[in-house]
């Protein structure tokens, strides 16, 4: 708590007190002060600009303010004691870094309008990282709530792995929907009908992930979705969509399909949820932790008590936590639309020489894979996976569905021996593009994400070559892989390059006994 | 009958004197206790107390100065909680049952509230801007409370705090509007008020950041997109100005750099002539200039390459056409023995070299 006072302090002074009076005296103090003094040089500074250009500057400025005056607000709750172990030393850092600049804006009395706006850059930078950090142990409290492995259970190895919570007798699982907000409906979305699929699609390529700078948006194709949504022995009421009642409109969906996935030697039925997605107009209704919810209650109605599911955020508490890679296969394009940069000591000429690849598969007997390779991919992958601590258990029926080739969703190839006619090696992608957004010429990104890959005989570096040199062949822009299982020992030979995202893997209900590393993991989530 | 004159005009004068310096103590020492109370819910360091009760004052004294009223609150601050906390938790209950869930998240319209409070408290202090009617000010002084602190509870103050009285039954007759509703209501008014705070907004909202943080934080669950963060680079290279102007297509520069009698052709360290970073980046004009200027077509960098090769490789297909009405040479192999045909993944007839290569 002397820390939080001190950080708070710090910022209160960072802002100085100076000019105006004008205060909301219940309003913390510091950042109107500081509202007022920016605004004060800012109104010395209109004489020289535009009447709506400053008006522009102010409410934008003043939305930065508004970030500030959360932080605090979140640092008063802080300290009335709703929320006790937070990490407070990067705050400091942050706030200490930022004294400095703050104290130069008070000496720069006579700022020119481009002073002002860089100015403003440190505030907005400051409200915004002490934020994030705070976000961190808010988020905690809805999590904290949840049978999920907690963080200050991290260290505590006494307990055991396993359930968090017994099953409840199905007869106690709330037999009702979740209530929703009176404008909206629940709905199962049957992804066989064309006309709810369109409905899905559309819904997800508009609204689903983004990207940090908002220049990309996943865009699942429909295909895809079927794929990912009907495994063997799915249930159709996980697939849950939320419809405005008047029009029909749909606005919600989430996602669960039901997956054996083994822990250590436990083999688990669990539900993978993806695919949660809230219209962007509706983002502030809190619809998500509601579906959240909801999806729970009906996996529980089918006897299931365990999940899995990523997220980019860090929640309690991650099983392990994963850094994607990419492959430049079109590197000309990437860097126009800046997937990928190019260095200012860089040819573009050397970049595609870099990343040139040969035209055809090196392995003799790689070809695709095909129905009748089914049971040795089986017997492949099983062994395979045994030697991660967690990982799918698949059986025929469901290689057959995961692995076995679809056009534009899914792409696997073995490779057979040439003496023994047997399959000794196979690998496997998906295929997931994304949407471009406000570029003139590119529309579409066309991604490869790696799969499962499995090598008996062939070095894999080899057959992810072969991989590579493949999906380039099928027009890919970019090869994308995490970093589970083997995968480390291609990355880096192959020139994948490190990305900017994070993956992290959570279990729901289940508890293990210590974090895994990426490698320990045989689990890929779509 | 002078001097009595005199010591009656003496008394008054004391009278009203004493009075005003009492009002002022009054004034001064009851805001003084009102902020402390708000900074001791916020820290009890003696510096930031300092800091607090001194704008405090301050504050005071500009209140004395105008009469213009803003939805200032410190009159009407009673409790001991920090107001704007518990307005913001206000706004959470009324809606559902989850609230729980991430604690934070607030929705679009508590933002553009707490913006547009922001934005009047700043337009208040401008004394530039529009004057406001006091109607109006003391309707959206009401309409605050309601959103931030609900439906009034607080006592009637005295007949004698003229303003405070205003203030107080602007937010009693509003009654029990729920605090939606005034947040509503408030933005109504602003944006009818300052057509431009709107514009403002929205062009704020198309932010990059904006949009970053409420993706975050309304949909906390599954995948991630990811980019590249590695920048294609090379390390030892060294090169001049007039590369990186014809890297950057900064045809301005690159000319003065030409008529300042920086060689055409002079070469970087991997032997490339600003045309073939002009050409590598695709800056059409920049190689068009320099060919204007005599730039050497044909120069071939450390690995043989030309300015066409690297046209071929990047497929940049009008550059390449301009390099080769240009003369640039069709059949010069690289150093690994290619054409810049061969480079190219399209079959551009006109950059197949005239030597017997198909055969």
């Amino acid at each position: 708590m002397t820390s939080l006072n001190f950080i708070l302090q710090n910022i209160i002074l960072c802002l100085d007190v100076d000019s105006c009076g004008y205060i909301l005296s219940d309003l913390p103090l510091g950042l109107y002060s500081a509202a007022c003094r920016r605004l004060s040089s800012a109104s010395r500074c209109k004489q020289s600009i535009t009447g709506l250009d400053i008006s522009d500057r102010l409410s934008k400025f003043l939305s930065s303010q508004t970030n500030l005056y959360r932080l605090i607000l979140r640092g008063k709750k802080l300290i009335r004691g709703k929320v006790d172990a937070v990490d407070f030393d990067s705050m400091i850092r942050i706030s200490m870094a930022n004294n400095g600049s703050a104290n130069d804006d008070t000496t720069n009395q006579n700022s020119s309008p481009s002073d002002l706006l860089k100015n403003e850059a440190p505030i907005d930078e400051l409200s915004r990282e002490i934020q994030e950090t705070l976000s961190v142990s808010q988020r905690h409290k809805f999590w904290e709530t949840q049978p999920v492995g907690q963080f200050k259970d991290l260290r505590d190895s006494t307990l055991p792995e396993g359930p968090i919570e017994p099953p409840t007798p199905l007869s106690e699982v709330k037999q009702e929907p979740y209530n929703l907000p009176t404008p909206y409906e629940w709905v199962t979305c049957d992804i066989n009908s064309e006309e709810t699929c369109l409905e899905v699609y559309n819904l997800l390529s508009n609204n689903y992930v983004e990207d940090d700078e908002n220049m990309f948006r996943f865009n699942y194709s429909k295909e895809f979705l079927r794929w990912a949504l009907h495994p063997p022995g799915y249930f159709k009421t996980w697939h849950i969509g939320v419809r405005v009642k008047t029009s029909k409109k749909l606005v919600a969906f989430i996602t669960g399909i039901p997956a054996k996935i083994r822990v250590n030697k436990d083999i688990v039925t669990m539900a993978e949820v993806n695919f949660l997605c809230v219209h962007k107009k509706l983002r502030s209704k809190r619809l998500a932790p509601v579906m959240i919810k909801e999806v729970t209650r009906r996996v529980h109605l089918e006897n299931i008590w365990q999940a899995a599911y990523t997220a980019g955020v860090v929640l309690p508490t991650p099983i392990t936590s994963c850094q994607y890679w990419h492959r430049s296969l079109n590197p000309k394009k990437l860097i126009d639309v800046g997937f990928s940069r190019l260095g200012p000591r860089m040819t573009m000429s050397r970049t595609m020489k870099l990343y040139k690849l040969p035209d055809s598969p090196l392995t003799p007997g790689f070809r695709k894979m095909e129905l009748r390779d089914v049971p040795s991919v089986t017997r492949l992958l099983k062994a395979y996976l045994l030697q991660f601590i967690v990982a799918p258990d698949f059986d025929e029926i469901d290689v057959e569905h995961w692995i076995v080739p679809k056009e534009g969703v899914v792409d696997s190839f073995v490779v057979e021996s040439q003496e023994t006619h047997e399959v000794t090696d196979f690998c496997s992608f998906y295929s997931l593009p994304s949407s471009i957004l406000g570029h003139p010429n590119h529309t579409n990104l066309k991604a490869a994400y790696s799969y499962y890959n499995v090598v008996t005989k062939t070095p894999l570096v080899q057959l992810m070559n072969d991989a590579l040199i493949v999906a380039k062949q099928m027009d890919f822009d970019v090869f994308n892989a995490l970093d589970v299982m083997h995968n480390e020992g291609f990355l880096k030979e192959l020139k994948y390059g490190p990305g900017d995202g994070k993956l992290h893997y959570y279990l729901y209900n289940y508890r293990i006994k210590s974090m895994l590393k990426s490698s320990e993991l045989g689990l890929v989530l779509l | 009958m002078s001097d009595w004159q005199q010591y009656a005009q003496s008394i008054v004068f004391g009278l009203i004197f004493s009075f005003l310096l009492a009002k002022l103590f009054s004034i001064i020492f009851s805001f003084r206790d009102q902020n402390l109370r708000i900074t001791r819910a916020n820290s009890d360091e003696d510096q930031s107390y300092q800091i607090l009760s001194e704008s405090g004052s301050e504050s005071v004294h500009d209140e004395k100065k105008s009469g213009a009223e803003f939805p200032r609150d410190h009159n009407t601050s009673d409790e001991e909680e920090p107001l704007v906390v518990q307005g913001q938790e206000n706004t959470w209950t009324s809606s559902d049952t989850d609230d729980d869930w991430e604690g934070v998240e607030s929705t679009e319209l508590d933002e553009a509230f707490s913006a547009a409070t922001a934005f009047v408290a700043a337009t208040a202090a401008d004394r530039s801007s529009q004057k406001v009617s006091t109607d109006l000010q003391l309707q959206l002084y009401g309409l605050y409370k309601i959103a931030t602190e609900g439906p009034c509870t607080t006592p009637q103050p005295s007949a004698l705090k003229m303003t405070a009285r205003a203030k107080w039954n602007a937010w009693q007759k509003l009654g029990a509007m729920p605090p939606e509703e005034a947040m509503v209501k408030y933005l109504d008014i602003i944006t009818e008020l300052y057509p431009t705070w709107v514009s403002g907004s929205t062009s704020k909202r198309k932010d990059g950041n904006d949009n970053e943080r409420s993706s975050k934080d309304t949909r906390p669950m599954g995948p991630v997109f990811s980019s590249l963060i590695h920048e294609e680079e090379s390390d030892e290279l060294k090169l001049d100005a007039i590369h990186a102007f014809a890297r950057e297509g900064d045809t301005k520069n690159l000319l003065k750099c030409v008529e300042g009698g920086v060689p055409v052709d002079i070469k970087d360290s991997e032997g490339r002539t600003p045309l073939h970073w002009a050409v590598d980046r695709g800056h059409i004009e920049a190689a068009e200039l320099l060919l204007s200027r005599n730039a050497d077509v044909n120069l071939k960098d450390n690995e043989g390459q030309t300015a066409l090769h690297y046209a071929a490789v990047c497929e940049r297909e009008s550059i390449a056409e301009l390099l080769v009405k240009r003369n640039a040479a069709k059949d010069v192999k690289d150093d690994d023995g290619n054409y810049p045909s061969d480079l190219c993944e399209s079959k551009w007839p006109w950059i197949q070299p005239q030597v017997p290569s198909l055969e």
